[in-house]
């Protein structure tokens, strides 16, 4: 008894691999044979883009339930998506409209202003974010199934515009409403606030383009992820959200750049749609401006996030 | 697979050849060809703080000493060479000790993981059913079962139509409109199975997923695999039951460290497999 429980010495060892590979010609001809496809290689861009289109009902699926799910754990549920932005908006209203006087300087109703400026930048803000943490919190499906990738920022973008839709509607209530105060002008409804809807697009373009960036520079170097905030941050201070920037840097010879970059510029146009800002005019060239740096950013993205679409889901 | 027990045969000694032997592809009702395949991943905390034997540096030591042997990431080869074609209506079980390489091997072939070299060609379009793919576990499992259905390329009417085959295949019933964390590990399980089998894939990779269903589902899901082969599919079956894998597949592969160590008939490379795997229970307990 005691003999057989000394076991062998050396741990055992399974058969040799078998070292074998096709050849290519063979290869070839079997693969021309089966119409068989290579895999795990990138679909060439045109072959991408349809494919994208052909799933647009998956995007808007995991759009409204990324929406719906967002608030499930707390006891207000979806109130919270109006909620939040309306004391984040009181937040720095009471900061830099009524504290310090940097957010009265040049504008004529300050709480429509920094009211209009948070939502907006708020939407493009959690965009980014949505977009740089789509593929991370869908891994289990970007490990299960095969489906173009750009599917989930596109659909974390669309999620955002899902809840800013109401957000909108109290947006305008506030502005609106604000102007019977005695400290802020009157907001008029007039035509230009027929603009809203063409603004707030052109936003979302912009905003999905870069979300497609962020989402590959986060999945390549997930160290991106903590300063993205950080960058967002600097962002809200360069494009005026809470306070006129232009005042402060017309004085330099670059102060244009803040002015026309395009955070800034839809700012400006969400803001000549439904305020009446002296400051904030509509203008043509605005529109014009907008209209480019939403076609330039979704383009570029969709490039970008493109060429990694092979290595997503990889770790 | 004779031609395969040749080439074992035919090698004469692995190391003197530079290169592998190369073979012929038997061109005849292919649906997968992995060629050569090799793939690494990256894995990021690979550094080694703390935990473990080592030397005491002391605090100076190991704050300057940290991270200077390991690089915070690390390549992990983990399928390194496999070579083997799979034909229509197959049912392919894959087996092998643990962290030999066997679930990396099924996403490469799913095209979830881009091979480091080599290629995979594939007819159709694989799926694969993980036993961790909780898809969305804060959503429904009726939310889970549109998405799902959609990222396998299935029309939002064929999802309708199949929507209550589905849930009826899963037995998940009034489940179906909770929250998918709610869901116990076999529900989960068979939920996944249920919308993986609906757009009937080409090729259906099932990694260890049915281990977790009971003995009536089991059956359910061998039923599904044979429908799938049937209609032309191959089925590739991870699983470290023996006998769920000889009972459902017409053959087995062994995978070890990566490598491919045999292909051919369930009850002769089951067998091998056995025999090693008893042999190194008893050189585990020898040198305990």
């Amino acid at each position: 008894m005691t003999v057989d429980e000394s076991g062998p010495l050396a741990p055992p060892t399974p058969p040799a691999p078998l070292e074998r590979s096709f050849d290519d010609r063979s290869l070839g001809k079997a693969v021309a044979d089966n119409e068989l496809e290579q895999i795990g290689v990138r679909p060439r861009l045109g072959t991408y883009f349809k494919e994208m289109w052909r799933y647009r009902p998956l995007v808007q699926v995991m759009a409204v339930s990324r929406a719906e799910s967002e608030n499930q754990n707390t006891y207000l549920g979806q109130l919270w998506s109006l909620i939040s932005p309306i004391v984040n908006a009181s937040v720095y209203v009471l900061i830099f409209g009524f504290l310090l006087k940097i957010g009265r300087e040049g504008i004529d109703n300050t709480i429509a202003f920094i009211v209009v400026g948070v939502f907006m930048f708020r939407f493009f803000e959690r965009s980014v974010m949505a977009g740089a943490h789509s593929l991370q919190k869908n891994m289990n499906l970007v490990r299960s199934v095969q489906f173009p990738r750009a599917v989930l920022p596109t659909a974390g973008v669309l999620a955002e515009l899902t809840v800013l839709g109401p957000a909108l509607v109290v947006m305008c209530v506030i502005s609106y409403l604000s102007g019977f105060l005695p400290v802020a002008e009157r907001v008029t409804v007039d035509w230009n606030w027929l603009l809203l809807p063409l603004a707030v697009l052109l936003t979302w373009v912009f905003s999905t383009g870069c979300a497609f960036i962020s989402a590959r520079l986060v999945a390549m170097t997930p160290d991106i992820d903590n300063l993205l905030p950080h960058v967002m941050r600097i962002l809200m201070y360069a494009s005026g959200v809470i306070f006129s920037v232009d005042r402060f840097v017309s004085q330099f010879s670059w102060g244009w750049l803040l002015e026309y970059q395009p955070v800034a510029v839809y700012l400006y146009l969400v803001r000549s749609s439904i305020l009446n800002e002296t400051a904030y005019p509509p203008d043509g060239f605005m529109w014009l401006l907008g209209a480019i740096w939403a076609v330039l950013f979704i383009v570029l993205g969709f490039l970008f996030f493109w060429a990694g679409e092979e290595r997503y889901g990889r770790d | 697979m004779t031609d395969i027990e040749e080439e074992v045969d035919f090698e004469v000694d692995p190391e003197d050849l530079g290169d592998a032997p190369v073979v012929q592809v038997d061109s005849e009702r292919l649906s997968l060809l992995v060629n050569d395949l090799h793939v690494s991943y990256r894995v990021f905390g690979a550094r080694k703080v703390g935990h473990g034997p080592s030397r005491d540096w002391g605090l100076m030591g190991r704050l300057v000493r940290r991270g200077a042997k390991q690089p915070p990431i690390r390549e992990v080869r983990a399928v390194r060479g496999i070579t083997f074609a799979a034909k229509h209506g197959e049912a392919i079980g894959i087996i092998g000790v643990n962290g030999s390489g066997k679930s990396t091997l099924l996403r490469a072939i799913a095209g979830l993981i881009p091979p480091a070299s080599g290629t995979v060609h594939v007819a159709g379009n694989p799926a694969l059913l993980g036993v961790n793919a909780v898809l969305m576990k804060n959503l429904s499992g009726a939310r889970n079962i549109m998405i799902g259905a959609l990222a396998l390329g299935l029309s939002r009417t064929e999802v309708k139509q199949r929507f209550d085959d589905i849930v009826d295949f899963a037995e998940i019933g009034e489940f179906v409109n909770l929250p998918m964390k709610s869901y116990s590990s076999g529900m989960g399980a068979r939920l996944r199975f249920a919308i993986s089998a609906s757009a009937v894939p080409d090729i259906l990779m099932i990694d260890e997923a049915l281990s977790t269903g009971d003995a009536g589902f089991r059956a359910k899901s061998k039923a599904k695999m044979d429908e799938i082969r049937e209609s032309a599919g191959t089925v590739f079956l991870v699983s470290h039951s023996l006998a769920t894998i000889q009972s459902m597949c017409t053959r087995v592969l062994w995978i070890h460290e990566g490598k491919l160590v045999m292909d051919g008939d369930p009850e002769e490379v089951c067998g091998g497999y056995k025999k090693f795997v008893a042999e190194r229970k008893r050189y585990a307990r020898s040198t305990k």
